[in-house]
């Protein structure tokens, strides 16, 4: 299970990746999950630990620009990759809008689900047909107890149509 | 009535902090630094927020525990000698090493901190580990042998209290901790009166509160402090009594600091994981931390009441209801949680929504070799709706009415005092009724194509509930101005992602005059903040926004006498500034003025509310809360005959919660609830066989996603209740109650076949559809 703290000397490999820009060097076994070693290694708890079965979504970065459940994802799936967190993401300067709809939507309560629906969210804004067009489509591996989606869905078309709006 | 007939806008600009005009801006002088992010939320957004999971102390362990594999044993031997000899392994602890009292969050003390003698259920727990890594736990609990001697189990309430069934509780005859006698008016005259009879066996069943993050604690000792839990918990207050009593320590010496909390919804009150974690720090002096994994939340959890009612409704030719007869029993699990206060709302809370004249309920609350079971949001009342609501639907079947009209017929109405004895100062159900049906088009429910249904149910609630401690009820608020100028309000209760501090510093705002990012809200500390009764009962809004509103009061007339003695005659506080002749001062000076004036303290004011309300006598008939919100809702399903699968297609919330006091959280919340509803009525059910939960994984116990949820149009009719801060009255918990009850209507409406047993799944309504 907890791959991040495993060190056994047997099986330690290292292996570099990126995590929001910058290069990050991991020694540890090739199978810890990505998860961990955001979580740990960098001390990136924003991404968060729900199930580690890949069903919940409280773990989904950008691999690659793809949203993934990190949870799921071996570290040495991810070399020479570049990973984005919600701390990365959170520096972007049109990630403003999205945070604000957010809360001007009702899209966040407990927040413990927040940061990876934010990820499937951002992912989708750039590229809907990437999830056939539609963000409920988009978010079936993100798992939220607390707002019903609706909040959620009605900031991310709100974000979508502005940007169309802009450009 | 000042009901908002506007279409409500899905967008809100109430998210945003507050600024009205702000003539004193300048004046008030307020350093930028100072500002810091008073609303939760966009530290969440960023990933910010340290939940427990995210917290780690120097020098941590680890802590992991060994449970029970059988649901009733024995135990016979316990060797954990060769788990201590685990290279890391710090303390392995069991009975034998922790005290022995009777404990527990209620009045019925049947909790342990380690099993002694038996076992009462799968996943009790025996043996607890601290290590310093997880894989050193692990191996711990691997190398520990204890041997069981399986006993015979029960896991029925009602096979449980025949005589000769396994008695769990050596004090406790037929498993029978608690019984529910109430009875109002003259049932026989009623069932004499009554001309259409309706009702049946119905079947409410465990449901996971579905928690995104796992339960867990980080506990330390100190001689000095005694024990200290980083505990996600909404009854801190409790929690601490209930813990200290079960280590024989004053109540002061358990302190619970509260981490922002990763969804609850009823299952995070009082955990043994907590207790055991607090045991583990005593035995190693050092922290230690557990956190669930999934799996084992789910094996272990405690989910919401199963209840299984025999209800019958009475009503005369006219559809005037003449009575209700209701027996209900309740699966209590092993040990008692929070199953009482469950089985009592269950055998009352309906009966203040219409007009039954004659009632009895008998509750029988029983112990099974099942898991503990709690709380969950709207616990024994949304159970009961579901039920009610049915048989009510079944009734105007009966008697060819309108569904709608027959609820119009028999609700309670502002001014009413119900049969328990809740007084209605407000009641603006009607019009929710009215309101419902016209945003559903309720008229199309006699043109929907088969296999389509509309269902309507409706609800009531309390805002803090004046039995949840016999011995006081109310609510603490603290107000200190920093130096600086920068507001901070205190309070008992707890933010659970409701929006909780965001309503707070609204109130304080408004009193206040000042923008709500100048005002931080803090709580959840049994060390540092007021004393409070907890996050349940729909507590929060009514009753810390009471106390909130009395302490802003409090400071503003504070901040006049200050500066009548700093500055003399002719001073006016408005809006964040003193102003004085031609000058102003800010909130920063008056601090100074205070500090000045008392040898450096804080200004400071401390206000308690107290409600208005009765405790409910013997018989359950009292004023329990300062008001009652209440709810109707519509919902439109399309049924597939061929699966029996429902859709939720629309849903219509229209709901009585006085003054809405933040738009956006509250629509939030009645959304939140309607998903919760759609998740209980079509898909959830946390299955459990001879005490074996089989589903205890999110894969296997579905949850809603976003594609489940339909369009929902929620409004508010807003009338301002005189007890509520700005006239608001409570919601989280009035959002649910009518779901299942709507849900299960429209799938009546739809096929013709009334559903018993929740989950109404694919499966059940098929098989309805075949007899």
């Amino acid at each position: 299970m907890n791959g991040g703290r495993n060190h056994n000397p047997n099986s330690n490999s290292s292996m570099t990746l990126t995590i929001n820009g910058k290069d990050v060097t991991w020694t540890g076994e090739a199978t810890a999950s990505l998860a961990d070693v955001i979580r740990e290694g960098q001390d990136l708890t924003g991404t968060k630990i729900g199930c580690r079965t890949g069903e919940c979504g409280a773990c989904t970065v950008l691999l690659e620009g793809q949203p993934v459940v990190s949870c799921l994802v071996p570290v040495a799936s991810a070399q020479g990759q570049a990973v984005e967190t919600i701390e990365g993401l959170a520096r972007h300067p049109e990630f403003r809008e999205l945070e604000q709809a957010m809360q001007e939507y009702g899209g966040v309560q407990c927040g413990f689900c927040t940061p990876g629906v934010m990820m499937t969210t951002w992912a989708w804004l750039q590229n809907p047909a990437l999830f056939g067009g539609d963000i409920g489509a988009a978010l079936k591996n993100n798992l939220c107890r607390c707002t019903g989606y609706r909040g959620i869905i009605e900031a991310a078309e709100h974000v979508l149509a502005s940007k169309g709006a802009v450009r | 009535m000042t009901t908002n007939r506007m279409q409500q806008p899905s967008k809100s600009t109430d998210a945003k902090v507050m600024n009205p005009a702000d003539p004193n801006q300048a004046a008030r002088q307020v350093n930028p630094a100072l500002k810091t992010k008073p609303l939760d939320l966009p530290s969440k957004l960023e990933g910010q927020t340290r939940y427990l999971h995210d917290m780690n102390f120097p020098g941590q362990l680890i802590g992991a525990i060994y449970r029970s594999p059988y649901a009733h044993a024995r135990i016979k031997r316990i060797d954990v000698e060769k788990a201590r000899q685990v290279e890391g392994v710090h303390a392995v602890i069991t009975a034998d090493d922790v005290p022995n009292h009777k404990y527990g969050p209620t009045k019925f003390k049947d909790w342990n901190i380690l099993a002694r003698d038996r076992v009462l259920f799968i996943g009790d727990e025996i043996v607890a580990v601290a290590a310093e890594t997880k894989e050193a736990a692990e191996q711990a609990l691997a190398l520990i042998e204890v041997e069981l001697e399986p006993l015979e189990g029960v896991f029925d309430p009602e096979a449980a209290m025949i005589p000769g069934a396994p008695q769990l509780h050596e004090d406790v005859e037929l498993n029978r901790p608690m019984k529910v006698d109430v009875a109002r008016g003259d049932l026989e005259e009623g069932k004499q009166k009554a001309v259409v009879v309706k009702g049946g066996r119905y079947v409410s069943n465990r449901i996971y509160q579905g928690h995104l993050e796992p339960v867990g604690a980080i506990a330390h000792w100190s001689e000095e402090d005694g024990i200290t839990i980083w505990a996600p918990s909404h009854i801190p207050y409790r929690a601490r009594e209930a813990y200290a009593a079960g280590f024989g320590l004053p109540e002061d010496k358990v302190r619970i600091i509260v981490p922002p909390i990763g969804g609850s919804f009823g299952a995070k009150y009082v955990l043994k994981v907590h207790v055991i974690a607090a045991a583990l720090a005593m035995a190693t002096g050092r922290h230690v931390k557990i956190i669930l994994d999934r799996y084992e939340d789910m094996i272990t959890a405690h989910p919401r009441v199963p209840l299984t009612f025999d209800i019958e409704i009475g009503a005369d030719a006219e559809g005037n209801f003449v009575y209700k007869d209701l027996t209900v029993y309740a699966d209590a699990g092993a040990r008692v949680y929070w199953s009482p206060n469950v089985i009592a709302t269950a055998c009352t809370r309906p009966d203040n929504i219409y007009h039954f004249h004659n009632v009895k309920s008998t509750g029988y609350l029983v112990y099974t070799n099942n898991s503990p079971t709690t709380c969950m949001r709207g616990f024994g009342n949304a159970e009961m709706l579901f039920a009610v609501e049915s048989v009510i639907d079944e009734i105007a079947l009966e008697l060819g009415m309108d569904p709608a009209e027959l609820r119009l017929k028999n609700i309670v109405h502002a001014g009413d005092t119900t049969l328990h004895g809740y007084r209605l100062d407000t009641c603006s159900l009607d019009a929710c009724i009215e309101k419902v049906k016209e945003l559903s088009g309720w008229e199309r429910r006699k043109e929907l194509p088969p296999y389509r249904g509309l269902g309507l149910a409706v609800a009531n609630h309390v805002s803090g509930f004046r039995a949840i401690d016999p011995r006081f009820d109310g609510s603490t608020a603290v107000i200190r101005v920093k130096p600086g100028g920068l507001v901070e309000v205190e309070t008992g209760e707890i933010e659970l992602g409701q929006g909780m501090t965001m309503t707070y510093a609204r109130i304080a705002s408004r009193v206040l005059g000042i923008p709500e990012d100048e005002i931080l809200v803090k709580s959840g500390d049994t060390g540092r903040y007021p004393f409070g009764i907890g996050t349940l009962a729909s507590r929060s809004t009514v009753m810390g926004g009471n106390a909130v509103q009395k302490a802003a009061e409090s400071l503003v007339r504070e901040i006049r006498q200050l500066a009548a003695q700093a500055l003399g005659e002719g001073t006016v506080y408005e809006a964040g500034v003193v102003k004085h002749k031609d000058k102003t001062y800010s909130l920063g000076d008056v601090a100074d003025w205070f500090r000045a004036r008392h040898a450096g303290e804080e200004l400071t004011v401390k206000e308690t509310y107290v409600p208005d309300t009765e405790l409910p006598d013997a018989t359950y008939f009292g004023h329990p809360s300062p008001n009652y919100p209440f709810a109707a809702h519509v919902a439109e399903v399309e049924v597939d005959p061929d699966t029996g699968r429902t859709k939720v297609i629309g849903y219509w919330a229209v709901h009585d919660s006085g003054m809405i006091i933040h738009e956006t959280m509250a629509k939030s919340q009645v959304l939140g609830a309607v998903a919760q509803g759609i998740g209980w009525v079509t898909m959830e059910d946390l299955i459990v066989q001879e005490g074996k939960v089989l589903n205890p994984s999110m894969m296997d116990y579905r949850m809603p996603g976003a594609k489940d949820m339909p369009e929902v149009q929620v409004h508010f009719v807003q009338e301002a209740d005189p007890h509520g801060p700005f006239g608001a009255k409570s919601l989280g918990e009035v959002a649910l109650d009518p779901v299942p009850g709507a849900i299960a209507n429209a799938i009546a409406h739809a096929t013709g076949r009334r559903g018993y047993v929740l989950p109404l799944s694919a499966e059940r309504v098929w098989k309805s559809l075949q007899a």
